[in-house]
């Protein structure tokens, strides 16, 4: 019998899948992977029709967000930079889910008013994602599973 | 988060998305503040009313809101001052399209039910409810001032957040709304020698200011002296929400926690980093807006003057229409000065219009932001230091 050989990176499922908080519930949704070690400021950072960091130092300057698992560790600014990502999702422009270190009242009530899936890492590292390319969001089960690195 | 049958029915949507959306606000907010159940509140104050700072896509949303059937705030609700004065916007300078955009905004929230006037001091122009009482206050400046001084119970909301709580009457219970949590968490003891009398708003925006960069938890001062006025209180609040997150102090901390000085040089130092030109070629007064103490104060040291420079007053409609009956306002305007009513120095577009590079004021929150949001330069004096130059006998 001839065993197929693991792709380099496999990873056992029970090692796949991580414990985090959810913040904002929704439906399970599953996604490329987008991530940034840099916060985001929504409302002077972030292009509210494209759906880009506009900040043009930023680790993820210029990648859209439409339908990525969004991964960086806060946000900063202003709370009003909610109303941003309520417009992003409005054009079809938001992220699908949201995975945060530790999550801030504004990416909080952002994605509350946005219907945005929204999970935080209250133990644990968001930098081990750094490599993974596609990540499923369980915000009901507070669990993500990381399903290609 | 702890949520009552009801309040889960309404989450799951039975009362409408209006609703639903606000309570999945405070249930974000619940969570991530560890809160164990909501907490009903006696007064809501909104901010997010400026064109300026909410654009088209607050605009949008709150149009949203405020316009599907039956919305309505469900507890008396303040706002925050809005993007220019309602009646003189275009003498001021304003554009129409701005102006039709805001006044866009004020009808929202007209229609959600608020107070008439556009305020960041609410506790000037209305009644405080007793000690101890929950509310849920954006405007970090005021909600700081309703923790230390008038002795309520909130957390410094956000724009959304306030704007969930006007419409569901509720907060989270969590943080300030918890005795245990309004304990100094460090001490600023005040250790000054040149200037060790403190006095008049300026001092105590500089020392809120040093305070605010410093702690981020409830601030235990020490060896504060002075402080006699709301409005020293005031610009001490408005000063402490610029600088940093902290919402509450405790006047005399008996609190065994670490401590860090304030020392001349401290002092010094906020200063030389806020006034950075000797004189303004304008005058901007009322950031916070102007209590009816200092419009009385204003128009005493105005009687029979002529201010040389422009010169701009912020206050609310109620606190006009008080300083009007008592004739203060007349005499201010006799001297030369524009009262705005309703709007905010400093997130508005009144001084960008005004087309001066430098501006003077007495209030550091004020020279914190027309800095960054107006680009001008700023000379930091008092209110007897800039109208002893500026304002000349009649």
């Amino acid at each position: 019998m001839i065993v197929a050989p693991l792709r380099k990176g496999y990873k056992e499922k029970k090692d796949r899948i991580f414990k985090v908080r959810s913040i904002v519930e929704g439906r399970t949704v599953s996604g490329h992977v987008l991530f940034s070690s840099q916060p985001i400021a929504f409302l002077q950072g972030v292009d509210p029709e494209k759906g880009i960091v506009i900040e043009p130092k930023h680790q993820i300057y210029g990648k859209p967000f439409e339908s990525r698992v969004l991964i960086f560790p806060y946000g900063v600014g202003s709370s009003v930079g909610a109303y941003v990502i309520y417009r992003l999702k409005k054009r079809g422009r938001a992220p699908i889910a949201i995975i945060n270190q530790r999550s801030d009242i504004t990416t909080a009530s952002a994605c509350a008013i946005a219907g945005i899936p929204l999970v935080d890492m209250i133990s644990g590292t968001i930098n081990q994602f750094e490599r993974a390319r596609s990540i499923i969001v369980n915000s009901k089960k507070s669990e993500i599973e990381v399903v290609d690195w | 988060m702890y949520l009552s049958q009801r309040e889960e029915r309404i989450l799951a949507g039975e009362s409408g998305e209006v609703l639903q959306i606000a309570y999945r606000i405070l249930l974000a907010l619940g969570r991530l503040t560890n809160a164990s159940r909501l907490v009903p509140i006696k007064w809501a104050h909104v901010s997010g009313v400026s064109y300026l700072t909410i654009g088209d896509y607050g605009l949008e949303f709150l149009k949203r809101i405020a316009f599907s059937s039956h919305s309505k705030f469900k507890v008396f609700t303040t706002v925050n001052p809005c993007g220019m004065d309602v009646e003189k916007w275009d003498s001021l300078g304003v554009s129409p399209e701005y102006a039709s955009k805001q006044l866009e905004i004020i009808s929202a929230y007209a229609k959600l039910g608020t107070a008439s006037s556009f305020t960041c001091v609410p506790y000037q122009s209305y009644r405080v409810p007793p000690a101890g009482t929950h509310v849920a206050w954006a405007e970090s400046s005021a909600a700081i001032y309703a923790n230390s001084i008038l002795n309520l119970k909130t957390n410094r909301e956000s724009a959304v957040s306030a704007l969930a709580s006007a419409l569901t009457g509720k907060t989270v219970l969590s943080d300030l709304h918890l005795d245990e949590n309004r304990r100094p968490s460090k001490n600023l003891r005040l250790s000054l020698k040149k200037h060790e009398r403190l006095r008049g708003s300026l001092d105590f925006g500089i020392l809120g200011y040093f305070a605010g960069s410093q702690i981020s938890g409830v601030i235990g001062f020490q060896n504060l002296r002075g402080l006699k006025s709301i409005e020293e209180a005031k610009a001490l609040c408005a000063a402490i929400g610029t600088t940093g997150s902290s919402g509450m102090f405790v006047l005399h901390s008996k609190e065994k926690v670490e401590g860090i000085d304030f020392t001349d040089r401290d002092y010094e130092g906020i200063f030389e980093k806020l006034s950075d030109v000797e004189r303004g070629e304008a005058i901007v007064f009322g950031c916070p807006q102007m209590t009816i103490e200092e419009m009385y104060s204003l128009s005493k040291m105005l009687y029979g003057k002529k201010l040389k420079k422009k010169c701009l007053v912020f206050c609310s409609s109620k606190v006009y229409e008080s300083a009007r009956t008592r004739g203060y306002a007349t005499i201010i305007e006799s001297a030369g000065a524009t009262i705005v009513r309703d709007a905010c120095a400093d997130f508005t577009p009144l001084i960008s219009v005004l087309n001066v590079d430098s501006v003077e004021t007495d209030s550091c929150k004020g020279a914190h932001y027309m800095k960054r949001v107006h680009g001008v330069r700023v000379a930091l004096k008092t209110t007897n230091e800039i109208l002893r130059e500026a304002a000349i006998a009649n």
